[in-house]
């Protein structure tokens, strides 16, 4: 009888529990629950320096030396100046004064000092090749002695990768330094992270490290985030309808149209800096003979697409590079768009004639190509209608749907692949390079791009540029060549939408920045 | 009975070592290497080099059994390669949800399909019988994931009584619950019927009627009783199902688990997690069949003294 | 005599019902591409998602392709993949089964204990990774599903084998000097196949449901094939503004998988094989 009362109250007890976090978040003021965009879940650390997949919550534990906003302008954050020389072979910066780290520890000249030599080795190195050394001037002073000019160190310094962590906690986890703990100077203090799971995050409560781009200049609003990791779009669809969740911080295409029937659901929706392009083997037959990489990039109907896959959301992509880069400002000529007439012509030209079936046949062999896509709704999707274009010129492509990381497996194992339908998110020019360079064949230039002036034009516009403006002239002349070698097929830029629910958050109307990041983390407020 | 305990637990030995090879060596069979995977790009071979050591993958295999082997009897599963942390905290973060999930839905087969069983066994060849075992089949005819939505769209969405998702709360166990569960009962359901129309043909049911013990009594308090050996057996054999099987299920409702692991870590080439889950679930699998024999033990004195 | 019987087993309700249905996708997978009104292939992007309608019965899908032509498409997908696989599997754990349970000693003991473990190894996980070794397509989930179900009918035969072993008219035969080989073949297996096969038949559901699932990882038939599946889970995205995607191969699935149980049952009834069956 005893055991059983106890059991009993213990029962009661544990239903009390449930029912008070069950309720929490509506009740309990300043707390929200925000999903991850799809395609960042399962990031395995919040280690900023050797990650190379990191969400969005990395950029509220760390702060970084400045910031962008929606117009591409730069503010600062832990630099509050910055200046560089004529011949832009030096970079001053003035830190912030008075900020420390979550663990206590001051952030100063020192702490970058130590920062930037940590890159080299790792997959970001990228970020700080250009900087010879740091120069510590004086205790809020340092100096960047450059090795070539560099005018996007800004634009470096701007990114996820540039969250600035506590010199003493990275010395002491070790290789477990963003697996078991993560210490930035940021608005939030990471809590908890049980990685594919959820992360939790709690207000930094002496934080003061604001940019111009919040009106919030002190501590955030909220006092406890939790993010969730959902790889199911249906499903994060559907905790945001039933208001599980507070805000999905990027809205899968085919949910658009029903969250915005909602009534108390508000959903912005902002340029995208995404870009689906289909990468082509350029060394493996019968894309060695640049006529039939032209059909077959000529072959994509990228209108169709926009307006049949995404209801007219979005933009056809006609060049390697997302709309709102300076560089995508190529020659009209060079632009890569629909042309099922001269993709025929180029076929027959290259010897490829059309057979009974549809499907084109050159010396008894038939026009059959690989057709690579990643498993996910979108993909899948987009790689289907693809498929259906290509035939409508005579290409047969098989397609072949893998898991994303079986996807860089094979890459790397440099197997025949030919063709795929891939995308990528990054904000710069520098991505050029990172496809193009002969450094990386096999992958990540999956093209398999080598070639004698495209490597003088790229190294030019990588290292041989002073000012941002020659930088985007080099980087242009790069991209124009680079688009006559059709070594992708460009497709659809999407847009990037997020929904929150209208009834217990508010988000600033304008987002000053180019995806949803710390600064208008640090406006958002329950209501 | 410990006796009989202790010589089946010294069988499950060399088992138990003949399984820690075949998990190592399949792991070893996936194409593609982890270190690719995590090597930065335009690494020089001698980066390589150094990173393959120091996973110690440039060992023969045998030494690399050997060593994953004694460093996993200390209860070392040694580190993730892409997910940078021990292996076992991993599966300890893992194995409490699926452990949660599974049991539960076990439970729930298990009464709802024994229920279901001994009704449409004692009702045998009536439109009630076909009528309960036809519903009951239902759960699991229809993929597990095509399930899962269902449920969310009726008892989260329509109704609202579950959250759609998580593993956070308690009720966010239900649906997931329900759904694994309901795969299970026609199972069970199946196999208590039948064991069931097949005692009551024994002779010693022939002679409680014909004693005149009242029917109800007779069905409930012998029939079923002797059936549920056949069922015991059943649940016992799959119990690394449990443990396992839900992959889906655990996508569509964005829960934590070991099969999701297992998935997650398999297609990123994470070899220490892969071996690390499978030895787990072969480890639950082993104790599932000892604890079967155990059960049946008791229930039946033969199976002690053959032992012996 | 075997037509008397099956008409034995098709008289019953359940039975003819469930015939059938399982004749009608037999059917389908057999004649699909002259029963379906339109290519499965066959692509109309403006008209997407549109309900079912005069023209198309079951809708279309994404692409505006006919839904029911994908469905009777699929049903060829579907079912091959199951039945090759699971008659593989039935071959390979009758020799399995039937040389373990004859001869007994040491191959026996092997094969029960590798059966007994990957027996309650779920089968969704033994496929994936076999699938991940020998990478995706549909000749690999055949491979896969088939080596996954493979357990269960060598632990069926084996059964089977063992109790027949005991039969005085076996051991007779033996004694009177016949080979092994003879043995197995011309007196165990023959005896011992009808549970088998009747397992066989029943697991086919199961398969059946086991594609559908690795369809939903996207794995299996590559697109533009259909695969009742990998229609499912194409349509999870679509379940709000088209739900005929995802309801209508379920229906698929979840008819033709009662059917084979309900067939599977009769027959088993009509054979009068039940407690033969037990442990399956």
């Amino acid at each position: 009888m005893q055991t059983l009362t106890k059991r009993a109250i213990a029962g009661t007890l544990l239903s009390t529990t449930f029912l008070v976090t069950g309720l929490s978040s509506a009740l309990i003021a300043q707390e929200a629950t925000m999903v991850l965009p799809a395609r960042e879940v399962g990031a395995p650390s919040y280690d900023p320096i050797r990650g190379t997949k990191l969400n969005v919550a990395t950029t509220l534990i760390y702060d970084r030396m400045v910031l962008q906003d929606a117009d591409q302008s730069y503010h600062g954050q832990l630099a509050t100046a910055w200046e560089t020389s004529e011949d832009g072979m030096t970079w001053t910066f003035t830190l912030r004064p008075d900020v420390t780290f979550h663990d206590g520890e001051p952030f100063n000249a020192e702490t970058i000092a130590w920062w930037v030599p940590q890159f080299e080795g790792t997959e970001n190195a990228f970020m700080t090749e250009a900087i010879e050394s740091v120069e510590i001037v004086d205790d809020l002073t340092v100096r960047f002695i450059m090795k070539n000019p560099d005018p996007n160190l800004l634009s470096n310094m701007a990114s996820s990768f540039m969250g600035v962590p506590s010199p003493k906690a990275y010395e002491e986890l070790g290789d477990q330094y963003g697996v078991t703990g993560a210490i930035g100077t940021g608005p939030f203090i990471l809590e908890s992270y049980t990685v594919g799971q959820d992360t939790v995050l709690v207000r930094n409560e002496a934080y003061s490290a604001a940019s111009a781009l919040s009106v919030n200049q002190g501590p955030p609003h909220l006092a406890r985030l939790t993010f969730r990791e959902i790889g199911d779009d249906s499903t994060a669809f559907l905790e945001m309808r039933t208001g599980g969740v507070d805000m999905l911080l990027s809205v899968p295409a085919d949910f658009r149209s029903m969250l915005d029937n909602e009534s108390d659901v508000t959903m912005v929706t902002l340029p995208g800096r995404e870009l689906f392009y289909m990468p082509i083997n350029t060394t493996v037959a019968p894309f060695d003979d640049i006529r039939v990489r032209e059909a077959t990039a000529l072959a994509v109907n990228q209108a169709e697409i926009v307006d049949n896959l995404y209801g007219g959301l979005g933009a056809a992509a006609d060049t390697f590079l997302n709309d709102s880069l300076l560089e995508s400002n190529v020659d009209d000529a060079l632009r890569i768009s629909y042309n099922p007439e001269r993709a025929q012509a180029l076929l027959d030209e290259a010897g490829w004639v059309v057979g009974t079936n549809g499907v084109r046949a050159k010396d008894g062999q038939a026009l059959n190509v690989k057709l690579w896509t990643q498993n996910g709704t979108e993909f899948r999707r987009i790689t289907e209608v693809i498929q259906a274009q290509l035939i409508a010129v005579g290409i047969n492509a098989d397609i072949t749907v893998l898991d994303p990381s079986s996807i860089n497996a094979e890459y790397r194992k440099g197997t025949e692949h030919q063709l795929a339908v891939r995308s990528y998110s990054w904000e710069n020019a520098d991505i050029l390079d990172w496809f193009f360079s002969s450094d990386r064949i096999g992958y990540p230039n999956v093209s398999m791009w080598d070639d004698e002036p495209a490597e003088e034009m790229r190294i030019l516009a990588m290292t041989g540029s002073r000012t941002w403006d020659e930088r985007v002239a080099n980087f242009t002349a790069y991209h124009e060549y680079v688009l006559t070698q059709f070594v992708f097929a460009p497709i659809y830029q999407p847009v990037q939408s997020f929904a929150y629910s209208s009834t217990t958050l508010s988000v600033p109307e304008q987002i000053r920045s180019t995806r949803v990041q710390s600064q208008t983390f640090l406006d958002i407020d329950v209501k | 009975m410990l006796l009989f305990t202790v010589k089946r637990l010294l069988m499950l030995i060399p088992v138990f070592l003949a399984i820690s090879v075949v998990i190592f060596m399949l792991v070893h069979l996936v194409p593609g290497d982890p270190i690719d995977n995590i090597i930065r790009v335009g690494a020089t071979p001698a980066e390589k080099a150094a990173l393959v050591a120091r996973y110690g993958l440039d060992q023969p295999i045998w030494a690399q059994y050997v060593n994953w082997f004694s460093k996993m009897v200390q209860g070392d599963l040694g580190d993730a390669i892409i997910l940078r942390r021990p292996v076992a905290d991993l599966i300890a973060q893992n194995l409490p949800h699926s452990l949660a999930l599974g049991s539960l839905a076990l439970v729930f087969s298990t009464v709802v399909g024994i229920t279901a069983g001994a009704i449409a066994a004692i009702y045998r060849d009536t439109w009630f019988d076909r009528g309960v075992m036809t519903v009951i089949l239902l759960g699991s005819t229809v993929p597990s994931f095509w399930l899962a939505l269902l449920m969310i769209l009726l008892f989260a969405v329509t109704l609202g009584w579950f959250p759609v998702s998580g593993a956070r709360t308690a009720s966010a166990l239900v649906l997931p619950v329900l759904t694994i569960g309901l795969g299970g009962v026609a199972l069970v359901a199946r196999v208590t019927r039948v064991a069931m129309m097949d005692i009551a043909r024994r002779d010693f049911v022939m002679m409680l009627h014909a004693k005149g013990v009242s029917r109800w009594r007779i069905e409930l308090g012998s029939v079923l009783r002797h059936a549920m050996m056949p069922v015991v057996t059943i649940l016992s054999l799959r119990i690394g199902w449990i443990l396992g099987g839900a992959v889906a299920v655990e996508f569509v409702f964005a829960r934590p688990g070991l099969g999701s692991l297992l998935i997650t870590s398999l297609n990123q080439r994470d070899y220490p997690v892969v071996q690390g889950c499978l030895l787990m679930l072969a480890i639950a699998v082993m104790l599932g069949t000892l604890l079967g024999d155990i059960v049946q033990a008791i229930m039946d004195p033969r199976i002690r003294e053959g032992m012996k | 005599m075997a037509l008397r019987f099956l008409w034995g087993v098709v008289h019953t309700p359940r039975g003819g019902a469930s015939a059938f249905v399982l004749m009608l996708v037999i059917a389908c997978a057999l004649f699909a591409p002259l029963i379906a009104p339109y290519g499965y292939a066959l692509q109309n992007l403006p008209g997407s998602n549109t309900s079912p309608n005069a023209l198309h019965w079951l809708g279309t899908d994404e692409f505006g392709r006919d839904l029911l032509s994908r469905i009777i498409h699929g049903a060829r997908t579907s079912l091959t993949v199951a039945v090759t696989a699971i008659s593989i599997s039935v071959v390979v754990g009758m020799t399995f089964g039937a040389i373990a349970g004859y001869f007994g000693g040491m191959f026996d003991r092997v094969v029960t204990a590798v059966v007994d473990l990957t027996w309650s190894f779920p089968e969704i996980l033994i496929a994936l990774i076999l699938i991940a070794i020998i990478g995706t397509g549909t000749e690999s989930i055949i491979i896969a599903i088939s080596i996954a179900y493979l357990a269960q009918f060598t632990r069926l035969t084996r059964a089977q084998v063992m109790a027949l072993r005991q039969e005085t008219y076996i051991e007779a035969t033996v004694n009177l000097g016949a080979g092994h080989f003879h043995v197995i073949f011309r007196h165990l297996l023959p005896n011992a196949i009808t549970p088998v096969i009747v397992a066989g038949m029943l697991a086919i559901g199961d398969a059946i449901i086991l594609e559908a699932t690795l369809g939903f990882f996207g794995l299996g038939a590559q697109p533009p094939i259909p695969s009742w599946g990998a229609m499912m889970s194409s349509g999870t995205a679509q379940i709000f503004i088209a739900p005929w995607i995802i309801l209508f191969p379920g229906a698929a699935i979840a008819l033709t998988v009662i059917s084979i149980n309900l067939f599977g049952d009769a027959l088993i009834d009509a054979l009068n094989i039940r407690s033969r069956l037990r442990d399956v």
